[in-house]
């Protein structure tokens, strides 16, 4: 039972594999390229598994700034996944909490789409969490390794196309969960806004808060169409 | 940026972006949220997709491009016909990363 949990975890969690194997490829090209050798490269990867944070650190470095601009840069970039935390409390909450905190660390953008699609459908369990967490972070990990050590000799990972795998991973859990009308009508508002808010204020598209404004505003008009029905 | 300068970064990221994810789940799970916090809740998972799929598709380098030049726009058709159609998500990924694979390297970048 708890075996086939954990296996259908490491299942759903190949398309993020798929999908981090050229983004933590890159960050570890490019973290050398900033200076980071391959022992702090994957350090980070482990310690932090957020990718557009880690990004943004590299920047930070690059550019010859402090260490408190990027901690504080992540700080703002990762306010999103307090959101996505506190929308999964719910289906977590009849597990042992200190499990679900720990393997909470292995929440990301991706992660969270895959889970909670599974969530609305079936009960959460342990053993699913640690399947899709431990392997994605793990694809994360290796993906840097191979950046960080074999970057120059690879130039472009583009041509294979997996630079797709996750936006095709996000529209078919996008159709997956919209069943309902006021779903569907809560995605394409919070699409729009999100990408409205990066139009009007550029700067929320680098820190990623126009998924937090987007998503607020989306819910909240899921309940205003809701209380009409 | 010092070796000692990098660890500390790390570290630093590490904390920042560890404890949004972790502390909601370890401080909020013995509350019972009142009901119209759960429904609202329960609309954050279809807003979010929206916004990530957005994203990904009309931003996929980091800024709005709505333009014929954005392959992924192109790769999202065939891609998103097919997960309406076969409501696999094998089939969806294979579909959208062939697609991309031909686009880059036939029309590409």
């Amino acid at each position: 039972m708890r075996n086939m949990e954990l296996r259908e975890g490491i299942k759903d969690s190949i398309p993020i594999v798929l999908g981090y194997l050229p983004l933590g490829f890159a960050f570890g090209v490019l973290a050398t390229e900033a200076g980071m050798n391959l022992l702090q490269a994957t350090a980070m990867s482990i310690l932090c598994f957020t990718g557009a944070g880690q990004y943004i650190a590299i920047g930070v470095m690059q550019a010859g700034g402090a260490v408190i601009t990027a901690i504080l840069a992540n700080l703002l970039i990762n306010q999103r996944y307090t959101l996505f935390a506190t929308s999964m409390v719910p289906y977590l909450k009849k597990l042992p909490t200190r499990w679900t905190a720990f393997l909470s660390y292995g929440l990301t953008d991706e992660t969270y789409a895959v889970a909670i699609n599974r969530y609305r459908q079936q009960e959460a369990s342990i053993s699913y969490m640690a399947g899709l967490n431990l392997t994605s972070h793990l694809s994360w990990v290796g993906s840097t390794v191979l950046g960080a050590w074999l970057g120059s000799l690879i130039s472009n990972t583009e041509r294979f196309g997996l630079g797709f795998a996750l936006p095709a991973m996000y529209t078919c859990l996008l159709v997956f969960m919209v069943n309902k009308k006021s779903d569907a009508l809560v995605a394409v508002f919070s699409a729009f806004i999100c990408l409205l808010s990066a139009y009007l204020l550029p700067d929320s598209m680098k820190n990623l808060s126009n998924i937090i404004i987007a998503t607020l505003i989306g819910a909240s008009l899921g309940m205003l169409i809701d209380e009409r029905n | 940026m010092s070796a000692t300068s990098v660890y500390l970064m790390i570290i630093g990221v590490s904390i920042v972006s560890l404890l949004p994810r972790i502390l909601p789940i370890a401080m909020l799970s013995r509350f019972e949220f009142p009901e119209g916090l759960k429904k609202w809740l329960s609309f954050v998972a279809p807003a979010v997709l929206g916004a990530l799929t957005a994203l990904s598709i009309i931003a996929p380098q980091g800024s709005i491009d709505i333009s014929t030049g954005n392959i992924y726009l192109w790769a999202f058709i065939p891609t998103f016909l097919v997960a309406i159609k076969s409501r696999s998500l094998f089939l969806t990924l294979v579909t959208g990363i062939l697609t991309m694979a031909l686009l880059y390297n036939y029309f590409g970048a």
